[in-house]
């Protein structure tokens, strides 16, 4: 049985260099199939590792009660004050709490490879920002003097805006800055930032004492409860508290939601496309081969062997296909930066990332292919009369 | 009989194959037709309904307000025939997922600038002499199932009374309705003197201008003269026009018809393949037949249009049907959507590109199989018997 | 050389080059086809009868000589102008009889009627006496498929006959056919010749099959060797 099996898929495998184009036409168009769904699910998976990469658990966010964005939001000093007096936030060895009131406002850049304006939030920051962003470090050049309106610029304005380079004076709305350096998260949103003096910003777009945020670290994740609880009793303040990762979370999950809606029916359609192809190229497979089949069947060889040759073929050309859409996918859009738009109409900088669970749904979508395609194909091989052996 | 009938017959020889192929381009054309109508409806949104409606917004973003002060001062400027200033309210009724897209208007001039919306006479009356009065979109209206006459708490994500809460009673004086389809009426306008009053700060700001120039060819030179009023001052402009703008913030979201493109692309790539290869195939398993017909006296070049014409025929089958279901789904589904998204139709200009590219495909994937058959040599193809 | 031949060969050669080497099929041939005339052609293997039928078919060139046609040269030809050619005077009969197989019997038979331009009623006339004359009308909507070897190369001589050619190049017609089957269709190739005075080169390998012909003619090593056929 298994040996049969193995004699006729030999032969069904020495067969496919008769089909050169068909084969080849099969496997390419399986491979784009593969890899529009691994290019929108990259996408999406990029998009979500920025947004919500970027959100910690034991960092808490403070807004004003019900604004839903950064954007939205109103804090005064006074309210920065009475936050900072909450249990549950961490404190540093002096026993001062890390927290950083912050604002935030947009302004616009130039996008270097399209040539067009695009926003870009400008943030203005307080001295314990650093602290309060996992894994920043400061790749090039320093850190802002208070006061002064120097930048600190994230890495993928650098990569994506123009006019931005260490050192260089540069306009935004009617101010001129001096960028003296550049920070990193780790891919986060806020390397899709400028930095500064959060006072600076006050003065420069006159928001007298005025904030959006204020972001604190917490003694520990559960703490929040704690800060929260604390927070809403506070008769002189009206804010919602949440942590990073909530706040994220709300913020990318519908973009997110609607990438993978359009990228898995899409790619579902095309698969039923090159699904039609991998069956018309079975087809043309067993027709090629009738002859022989219904010989081998006439030797004694069992029906049940024929289809399974045929059923190797397929899923082999369709695995090929789910590889190669995978890895060219991989290779051409892995790490490959888009940007799109954020919170509060300002652009987010992400990395298209090819993950290993997309890449194995990729080859698994190759697979169904495959096999619905040989399906019906390998029941006519199964069921090959013996009288071709005859006719051609 | 005739040519017609042998090209039907040939192309439907092996039916499970024709079908197959046929169900492939459909495939393709299908997503064609619907992304770029779907893309199509996005972009026209925002309706450039009026060349000569220019936008004036900060500079920086039109999430940066501007002054008060700046409506008086752009509409003293000669170019500018009429002008209505908008402010974001945020607005949301009950629970913050319910949105209701408001702005802070001035109704009076809001209706000169966009002349397309109507208001029944006296409704916009009554609306203007109450201050509390808010006029509504149709589709707002239908969303929520709202009346003329009804009183209604709308709230805002964004700003706080003087009060502390965050919430304005409008009263629903009057319902717009639009004189186009591809014209939105998915929001609310309250008036903005009755807003303003009440803010606890960010007071008499302006998100943007929409204005009129009367005529198309001004508007460059009315933008030029705009944004110069308000050059090197804190609050520098930028005016542009409706389409212009409505480019740049779909541009925002990233490069979605450069995406599209490539999703199609990959889509034609893969029929390209699949039915270039099949036909060059189906040609070679019929080498003979067509030397019998050369030998029967057709000539090449009809041979040639035959195999051509088979293709075509191949591409405009499934290429049909295709357009033909984007059209029913785009139409469904733009339906149901057109008060959130309105004008969502299949553009005469996507069909049109969509034939062209019907026959397009059949032309590349025929080329070669109706060479092959053309240069067919009788002695040789008959040889092999 | 009669000056009322149907064809008339002057001189003509075939040689094909197999790499370094020229083989010669045939050289110098001199042989004249008088209308109404019947000839089976015979000999070997490898002799060059498909060749030489195919040259009186303008379907290949000879390598030097005349084909002459009704007193027309027809091997320097264009290919357009043969098609019209062949359209109009030749019909073809094939061993394996070549019928499109997507097509009934009858559509197969109408075929070279759509090279004319005859109306579609004028048409349906001529398919229905074409079919008549070989017997098979009975059997219109067939397709190929559904047809025994003989009854398919009945319809292959009605499409050879349904545009009225003045000859009829048949290959082998009787060589996948049964003996009952091939004398059918030989006596059908000699009822067209006697009574509807087509002229027939037919090329057979079969002895029986050649004595229907008028006379016989044998390709060996280049050369013709006649032989009148016995009545
Ligand atoms: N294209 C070609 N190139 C080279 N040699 C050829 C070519 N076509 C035919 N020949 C040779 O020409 C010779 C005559 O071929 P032809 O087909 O005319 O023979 P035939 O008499 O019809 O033989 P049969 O009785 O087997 O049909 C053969 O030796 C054949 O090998
Ligand atoms: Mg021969």
């Amino acid at each position: 049985m298994f040996k049969q099996t193995l004699a006729v898929t030999a032969i069904n495998l020495k067969s496919i260099p008769q089909r050169p184009g068909m084969s080849a036409a099969t496997v390419l168009s399986i491979a784009l199939v593969v890899g529009v769904l691994l290019g929108f699910l990259a996408m999406a998976n990029g998009f979500r590792a920025t947004v919500q990469g970027t959100g910690a658990d034991d960092i808490a966010v403070v807004m004003r009660a019900g604004s839903q964005a950064e954007l939205n939001s109103n804090l005064m000093r006074e309210d920065e004050r009475l936050i900072a007096e909450a249990p549950g936030i961490a404190r540093d060895a002096d026993g001062e709490p890390i927290v950083s009131a912050e604002l935030y406002v947009v302004t616009d850049g130039m996008r270097s490879a399209s040539q067009t304006p695009a926003n870009l939030p400008l943030r203005g920051v307080g001295p314990r920002a650093p602290e309060l962003r996992d894994g920043f470090t400061i790749t090039q050049g320093r850190m802002f003097e208070p006061g002064a309106a120097e930048l600190l610029v994230g890495e993928n304005v650098l990569a994506e805006y123009e006019g931005f380079a260490l050192g260089e004076p540069i306009r935004l709305g009617s101010n001129t800055w001096t960028v003296v350096g550049v920070f990193s998260t780790g891919g986060t949103v806020f390397d899709s930032e400028l930095w500064t003096d959060a006072p600076v910003v006050q003065s420069l777009y006159q928001r007298g004492n005025s904030f959006q945020s204020v972001r604190l670290r917490l003694a520990s994740p559960e703490a929040i409860e704690e800060t929260r609880a604390y927070l809403d009793a506070e008769p002189r303040l009206n804010v919602d508290v949440q942590s990073e990762r909530a706040f994220f979370a709300s913020q990318a999950g519908g973009t997110v939601t609607l990438i993978e809606y359009v990228g898995w029916p899409l790619a579902i359609l095309m698969a039923i496309g090159a699904l039609a192809g991998a069956w018309n190229t079975m087809y043309s497979s067993v027709d090629a081969r009738v002859r022989e089949i219904a010989t081998l069947r006439a030797l004694g060889f069992s029906g049940f062997s024929a289809f399974l040759g045929t059923m190797v073929e397929s899923l082999l050309l369709a695995l090929l296909g789910g590889i190669i859409g995978a890895v060219v996918t991989w290779l051409l859009f892995d790490g490959l930066t888009a940007s799109t738009l954020g919170s509060s109409f300002t652009q987010i900088v992400f990395a298209f990332a090819v993950t290993p669970g997309a890449m194995i749904a990729g080859v698994i979508l190759a697979l169904i292919v495959g096999l619905l395609g040989g399906l019906i194909p390998a029941m006519r091989a199964a069921r090959v009369p013996l009288l071709s052996v005859h006719g051609g | 009989m005739n040519d017609a009938t042998l090209v039907r017959k040939n192309l439907f020889r092996k039916k499970a194959r024709a079908i197959l192929l046929i169900i492939s381009i459909f495939i393709a054309f299908l997503i064609h037709g619907a992304l770029f109508a779907f893309n199509a409806g996005m972009s026209g949104g925002f309706g450039a309904v009026a060349a000569d409606r220019l936008v004036t917004m900060n500079r920086a973003s039109f999430t940066v307000p501007m002054p008060y002060a700046y409506w008086g001062r752009i509409q003293a400027l000669d170019g500018v025939e009429a002008i209505t200033p908008l402010n974001w309210v945020g607005g949301y009724y009950q629970e913050p997922m319910n949105q209701i897209q408001t702005f802070a208007a001035d109704p009076e001039s809001y209706f000169i600038v966009y002349p397309e919306l109507t208001v029944p006479a006296d409704q916009f009356a009554d609306a203007l002499s109450r201050r509390d009065c808010a006029i509504i979109g149709r589709s707002v209206a239908n969303v929520q199932g709202w009346e003329v006459g009804q009183r209604i708490p709308l709230s805002s994500n964004i700003w706080q009374r003087d009060d502390g809460t965050s919430v304005w009673e409008i009263d629903i004086c009057a319902i717009f309705d639009a004189a186009l389809d591809n014209v939105p009426t998915n929001y609310a306008l309250i008036q903005y003197d009755y807003f303003n009053e009440s803010l606890a700060f960010g007071r008499d700001s302006i998100a943007w201008f929409s204005l009129l120039t009367g005529d198309p060819d001004r508007n460059d030179a009315v933008a030029a003269e705009i944004d110069a009023l308000f050059a090197n001052s804190p609050n520098e402009t930028r005016t542009q026009t409706e389409a212009a703008f409505g480019e740049s913030f779909m541009a925002m979201f990233g490069n979605i018809a450069l995406i599209l493109t490539l999703v199609v692309g990959a889509a034609f790539a893969t029929i390209l393949m699949i039915v270039g290869t099949t036909m060059v195939m189906a040609i070679n398993e019929r080498i003979k037949e067509v030397a019998v017909m050369k030998t029967l006296g057709f000539p090449a070049p009809r041979i040639f249009r035959m195999v051509l014409s088979e293709s075509i025929l191949l591409s405009l089958v499934g290429g049909l049907l295709g357009l033909l279901a984007a059209t029913g789904l785009v139409t469904l589904v733009g339906a149901a959507i057109a008060d959130y998204l309105p004008g969502v139709h299949m553009p005469l200009s996507v069909a049109l590109t969509s034939l062209a590219l019907m026959l397009g495909l059949g032309l590349i994937t025929g080329l070669i199989p109706a060479v092959t058959a053309m240069r067919v040599k009788i002695v040789d193809a008959l040889g092999k018997s | 050389m009669t000056a009322n031949a149907l064809y008339e060969l002057s001189n003509l050669s075939k040689r094909y080059t197999r790499g370094r080497e020229e083989i010669t099929i045939f050289s110098d041939l001199d042989m004249a086809i008088p209308h109404g005339d019947f000839i089976a052609i015979m000999g070997p293997s490898g002799s060059g009868k498909t060749t030489l039928l195919n040259l009186l078919g303008g379907i290949d060139a000879p390598s030097s000589g005349e084909v002459r046609f009704e007193g027309a040269r027809i091997d320097n030809l264009s290919q357009a102008k043969l098609s019209k050619w062949r359209a109009a005077n030749a019909g073809f009969i094939f061993q394996f009889y070549n019928l499109m197989p997507t097509l009934t019997a009858a559509q197969n038979v109408e075929l070279p009627l759509l090279l004319t331009k005859l109306s579609g009623k004028e048409r349906r006339k001529r398919i229905a006496t074409a079919l008549e004359i070989v017997g098979i009308a009975d059997r219109a909507g067939h397709r190929p498929r559904q047809l025994s070897g003989g009854q398919q190369q009945r319809v292959a001589i009605a499409r050879a006959i349904v545009a009225d050619p003045k000859v009829l190049l048949a290959d082998e017609p009787t060589g996948d056919l049964d003996r009952a089957s091939a004398d059918e269709t030989l006596k059908t190739l000699q009822l067209l010749n006697s009574e509807m005075g087509k002229t027939i080169v037919m090329v057979t390998h079969d002895p029986a099959a050649a004595k229907y012909a008028k006379r016989e003619l044998h390709l060996d090593k280049g050369r013709f060797v006649e032989k009148e056929a016995l009545a």
